[in-house]
């Protein structure tokens, strides 16, 4: 499903992402943990393309998403349609738009971008907002809502484009601890319906239960990557061990 | 004092002369709605092509960027003589057009409205482009990533989130643009000002500058505490926050 | 920064611009105070050396009055200069806008006004005016090939003139015009006319006429009598300096100094009215 392949990226000066290859199969939920700095949310906003890499590559679905339509540099060389109507994102800060209310935030790519009429739009976006628990909120405002609403109803609003992949990057890590369950159980059933995931996530305990495949990155590369109970309960890598020791510490 | 008062204050000079500085306050409120409107537009178009990304559009941003800087340098007063003074010789521009007499208005209105509109389009394109770039990156970022162009993303989401945090700067310029527009008297269009030195002349009297100074005041005095209101408002709205009410 | 603090920081700001402002502005060139207390300044011209005598003109407006600070020329400022050697001061120059002459030297800004000024009742209320120096006329302006042959072709028409002059009032009376606007400075009313932004002019004739001789593209299309003198404007009580002018203005006719100045600038006999 999603393949990446010698992935480098810079800025300026410094290398963040240092050589990564990764391969992940659909419906496979990928765990990507990490000290700050090692380069993970860097490593998703390679896959949908918000950072492009300066070399490597990326297939998604077969087809190499660093290389475009009239490849050349900049953004015509990326294949962005492709990417974007394929793969969505949630952010750690939700990015709702605040000026417009729960349902609009959900419907606007759909009309805007799919050109999906208002009932078509409406109706999904309903059906999404039932599913992620937010049913009653639909004329609300963002800044009425917790922040675990808010990041549920950012959940829908990707998967309101029909992503093949869905992208989450610390997605509960600025939430408040007693709303970070309702989120993670949006991810959990998400899974369960075979939805192909990249989780960057503190979250040590749902990339147990639910991760099929758990990544340990420090420093720009993968230092090791497994099955969860493998590398959470026996890492073999000594900076795994470390980093581990240090969070299970809390 | 008296002297003082005679020159500045002289009532009856004021009360006979009224209704033609009036008029010529008109003409200046005639000037600014215009050259308000446009330059709020074209301040907007030019703020927009600061901002297109991409290697692609560098010379549109370069352009842009100069334009601002040059048009935020030159005194008004030099653009609107470098209008007046060009644009009639220029044989190529059919006669209709080169001096225009549209809808009523003689052709200093039309200079004037354009030199005002040239430069304050380039003071207001700052004032949008602080208020577009006062809005997160994450928005763009969460637009892009549902698959919006930039166009869409800047339309959609990010200049309407921008507007609403611009009235208070933008009020600013239009109050400066009101009082500008006095320039135009210089390739003689009848503005409140150029008319009370008419009056002057004729009198040997300064009041008729007092009036004029007056009628500008009573528009822009309530305009500069609304400035201030909203200010203090935005201040307050911010100070108590507003995202996540948890 | 705190509100008081940001107060004091403009208080200061502005009173550095404005002394900057007043120690600029007290150098040569511009308008100094009443006569005695000024001290001799480079641009008094070839006077009769004595005290200098501050004298305001609406510069330029040639023929009468041109050129760069410190090398003013013109019939005004000849005849004034010839005046001050007759009379034993040094007359100074000060460039300051038409339209607010007359109040300038009733208040005491300048000693005396010599600008092409025509002498009116109007201003006879304000300013007291020597005798006439100059006999005028105005004079209709127009781009050459018009078709506007004389005042009364210019109803309708979109005519300029310079501000607080009597060819506005000509204009405002007699001219029944669509447009009549008026312009702070003669020249850019004339650059106007160039331009094809105004159809006509109504200015000073010999104003109009230097126009056509010296920059073309325009024509007197029709001389208007208005029987207009010029004098030199002095404040109401200085009447001490007005019989002096007088008197020197008499003797520069007399001795025919006038007559020289006259012939150089407009390459015409003076009129007898003048001379005698």
């Amino acid at each position: 499903m999603l393949s990446l392949q010698g992935v480098h990226k810079r800025f300026g000066d410094l290398e963040v992402l240092r050589g990564v290859d990764l391969d992940v199969a659909r419906g496979e939920v990928v765990c990507i943990l990490g000290p700050s700095g090692s380069g993970k949310s860097t490593l998703l906003r390679c896959v949908n393309l918000l950072e492009p890499p300066e070399e490597g590559a990326i297939f998604l679905e077969g087809q190499d998403i660093c290389k475009g339509p009239g490849s050349g540099t900049g953004e015509q060389s990326w294949n962005l349609d492709f990417v974007r109507q394929r793969v969505g994102m949630v952010f750690q800060q939700f990015n709702l738009f605040p000026h417009k209310s729960v349902l609009e935030n959900v419907t606007m790519a759909p009309r805007r971008v799919l050109g999906k009429s208002r009932e078509e739009a409406d109706g999904k976006a309903k059906a999404l907002l039932e599913r992620v628990g937010l049913g009653d909120k639909l004329s609300q405002y963002p800044e009425r809502l917790s922040g675990g609403q808010q990041q549920r109803v950012a959940i829908a609003r990707a998967l309101a484009m029909d992503p093949h992949v869905m992208l989450f990057d610390e997605v509960t890590s600025a939430l408040d601890p007693e709303l970070v369950k309702e989120v993670l159980d949006v991810l959990r059933e998400l899974a369960s319906e075979g939805m192909t995931m990249l989780v960057v996530t503190h979250e040590l305990g749902f990339a147990r239960e639910v991760g099929d495949k758990v990544v340990f990155m420090d420093g720009g590369v993968i230092v090791e990557e497994g099955r969860p109970a493998d590398v959470l309960d026996s890492p073999q890598q000594e900076r795994t061990k470390k980093f581990l020791g240090l969070v299970l510490e809390r | 004092m008296n002297e003082f008062f005679n020159q500045f204050f002289d009532f009856t000079v004021m009360g006979d002369h009224f209704d033609e500085v009036l008029d010529g306050f008109f003409r200046n409120l005639l000037v600014f709605a215009l050259a308000g409107a446009l330059a709020l537009a074209w301040g907007l178009v030019l703020a927009l092509l600061r901002q297109l990304p991409s290697k692609k559009f560098l010379p549109v941003r370069g352009i842009t960027i100069a334009y601002i800087d040059v048009f935020r340098a030159i005194p008004i007063l030099g653009v609107i003589l470098l209008i007046s003074g060009s644009i009639p010789y220029l044989e190529f521009i059919p006669k209709d057009i080169r001096i225009p007499h549209w809808f009523g208005q003689p052709d200093p209105y039309w200079y004037g409205v354009l030199a005002l509109t040239l430069v304050y389009g380039a003071y207001m394109a700052e004032v949008y482009r602080a208020g577009i770039e006062a809005i997160p990156r994450g928005q763009i970022e969460a637009a892009r990533s549902l698959g919006m162009s930039h166009g869409q993303a800047m339309r959609h989401v990010v200049v309407p989130q921008a507007v609403t945090k611009i009235p208070a700067p933008m009020l600013n310029e239009l109050i400066s643009l009101l009082k500008d527009t006095t320039l135009v008297g210089v390739i003689a269009l009848g503005e409140a000002l150029l008319i009370a030195r008419e009056v002057q002349a004729e009198t040997f009297n300064a009041s008729a500058y007092v009036l004029g100074c007056a009628m500008f005041l009573v528009v822009c005095l309530p305009a500069a505490r609304l400035v201030d209101y909203l200010i203090k408002r935005n201040q307050t709205k911010v100070a108590r926050g507003s995202h996540i009410a948890v | 920064m705190s509100k008081t603090r940001l107060t004091a920081l403009f208080a200061v700001l502005l009173v550095g611009v404005v002394s900057v402002a007043i120690a600029g502005c007290g150098s040569d060139d511009d308008s100094t105070s009443s006569g005695a207390e000024t001290s001799a300044s480079t641009e008094g011209g070839g006077g009769g050396g004595g005290e200098p005598l501050s004298v305001g003109s609406d510069i330029p407006y040639p023929p009468f009055e041109q050129g760069k600070a410190g090398e003013y020329t013109g019939f005004d400022i000849e005849l004034m200069e010839a005046i001050g050697e007759k009379i034993g001061r040094t007359p100074e120059f000060t460039d300051t806008s038409f339209e607010t002459i007359f109040r300038d030297v009733a208040q005491g800004k300048f000693e005396a006004v010599i600008s092409a000024a025509t002498i009116t009742e109007e201003r006879e209320k304000t300013v007291a005016f020597s005798d006439p120096y100059y006999l005028s006329e105005q004079a209709i302006l127009v781009q050459e090939g018009s078709d506007i042959k004389g005042l009364a072709d210019l109803a309708g028409k979109t005519v300029a003139a310079q501000q607080g002059t009597t060819g506005l009032e000509l204009g405002k009376e007699k001219a029944n015009a669509g447009d009549l606007r008026a312009f702070p400075e003669g020249p850019d009313a004339v650059n106007a006319l160039k331009s094809g932004t105004v159809e006509a002019v109504i200015i000073d004739a010999p104003v109009a006429q230097n126009a056509v001789e010296e920059t073309g593209g325009v024509e007197i299309a029709e001389k208007v009598p208005t029987e207009e003198e010029y004098g030199i404007a002095l404040a109401k009580d200085n009447t001490e300096l007005l019989e002096e002018i007088n008197q020197g203005l008499q003797e520069v006719i007399e001795d025919g100094t006038y007559t020289t100045i006259y012939e150089k600038w407009f390459n015409l006999e003076p009129p007898k009215e003048i001379v005698g």
